[in-house]
Formats: structure tokens, sequence, C-alpha cells
């Protein structure tokens, strides 16, 4: 396991998943910009892609992790607070990951039937997107708590 | 006269010799008991990062970080491998095998040490 190039105590995938998470980050909102500029091809790539991106590295890097070094000690040891960010940061993070994903399948396909689209795009892009933004949040957390020695305790 | 000085001479140094191994055995015997030694985790590193003791001793790790650390073994396949330790808590493993064993935390992988078994 390579060493982090952030120059904390963190593995080396962890730094990427940082980065890669912020990039995605401001990639949304740049997407959302586009939508704003009425470039809706353009702005459905964009969100499609990172997306389905984080969807990836949830399942690569993110799960496997928390799975092994947090799903065994909850929830006896939700007090402490680096359990309790990671799993607030993986709770919410797969609510505002299956979200994104229903509104893909919902504005970009026709493979939802009639009653399961949605109507009310912006209320749910909108919402999804601030979801998004404070997960990506707690991940920052969550990174300072267990890979940043002096972090606030 | 100078016969008996001889035989005399040759009694002490083989009276001596055999002490000198006797203590050198029993001081042999004595490093080779197993005994149990201790590995304190903090601030993101292992004391002693190197510790030699004899084959069949425990060694306990105990994490006084406030943060989670794990001991896993760098061979594949590990030899050993701890949960996730929050603070406070220990893990033991006894060294059964002379030689040397490298570990890291699996969370933190700067953080490494090794356990030499003789």
């Amino acid at each position: 396991m390579s060493d982090s190039f952030l120059g904390t105590q963190a593995p080396l995938a962890a730094d990427v998943v940082l980065l890669l998470e912020i990039a995605m980050g401001a990639g949304l909102l740049a997407g959302a910009r586009l939508a704003r500029k009425k470039r809706y091809r353009q702005h459905g790539w964009c969100q499609s892609i990172i997306v389905l991106l984080n969807l990836a590295v949830i399942g690569l890097t993110m799960a496997p992790s928390f799975r092994l070094h947090v799903l065994p000690r909850i929830p006896a040891k939700l007090s402490k607070p680096y359990f309790a960010l990671a799993t607030a940061h993986a709770a919410l993070g797969s609510i505002a990951e299956l979200a994104a994903l229903y509104i893909l399948l919902a504005a970009g396909t026709s493979v939802l039937p009639e009653r399961m689209r949605i109507t009310r795009y912006k209320l749910w892009m909108r919402t999804v997107l601030a979801l998004w933004w404070l997960v990506l949040v707690l991940g920052l957390a969550t990174y300072a708590r267990w890979y940043v020695p002096n972090s606030p305790r | 006269m100078r016969r008996s000085v001889s035989v005399a001479v040759f009694i002490a140094v083989a009276v001596l010799g055999i002490a000198a191994l006797g203590v050198k055995n029993s001081a042999v015997a004595a490093q080779q008991k197993p005994q149990n030694a201790e590995v304190k985790i903090d601030n993101f590193s292992f004391g002693p990062a190197a510790l030699t003791v004899s084959a069949g001793s425990t060694v306990t790790w105990i994490n006084h970080d406030d943060i989670p650390h794990t001991v896993a073994s760098a061979d594949d396949p590990k030899v050993f491998k701890s949960k996730v330790l929050d603070t406070d808590e220990k893990f033991s493993f006894t060294f059964t095998k002379a030689g040397t064993y490298a570990y890291f935390c699996s969370i933190h992988p700067k953080m490494t040490g090794k356990v030499v078994v003789q």
C-alpha cells in the first residue's frame, strides 16, 4: 500500500478518492450551471458521468474500507466521533448516490414506468446537489479525523 | 614440583572454562525463555518499532491513540491481523516460530514495525 501524497497518514487510495470527490463536487456545480444556460444535453452528460464515476469509487474503495474498518464497530462505537462521522458520511452518501441514480434513470432514460418518473426535476436535482455537497463536507471531515494527526480531536 | 604446578594450572583453567560455559548456557537458556512484551500505539506510531523476543513469546499491542488503528502482518498470507482497535483496546499474538515479522496499520500504512523472534 503506497503512502499519502498529501502528507497525511492516509493510504494513497484515500488521497486519490479525496481529490476525485472534490473534483466531482465541483463538476456537479459546473453541470448545474450548464442547465441554467439551457445546455441540457451537456448538463445531462456531465451529471451522468459524475454520478456513475462516483458509483464506481464507492464500490471499489469506500464501501470495502467502510465494511472493513467501521461496520464491525457500529452501533457499539457510534459515540466516538471518528465512527460517527464515517457512518453519517456513508449513510447520507448512499442516499445521495441512490437519489442521483434515480434522477438519471427518470430524466435520462425511459426504463422507469410512467408513474415512477419525476415531474419536479429542479427540486429533485437541487435537493440532491445540496445533499451531495453535505456528504462531501462530511467526507472531508472524515478524512481529517482519520488521517490528519493534528486535526481537532 | 614443576609438574604439579602445571597440573594445578591445567585444573584451574579447566574449572574456569567449565564455569564460563555454564554461565553462558544459563544466559542463553534465560534468553530463550518465552516472555511477554508490549508495544504501545501512540501518535501514529508503534513503540518500540522493532522488538526482539524469543519463540513462544506473546506480544500485546495497546492502542493509546485517540483514533482507531490495526495491527496487520505484512506477510502474505497474513500471519496475524487485529480487528480495528479503538482507544485502549488490545491485541495479542503469540509468536511460535523464529523469524522477522514486519507489520503495519492497515488504516495508516505509514505506521510500521517489526518483531524479531529468536
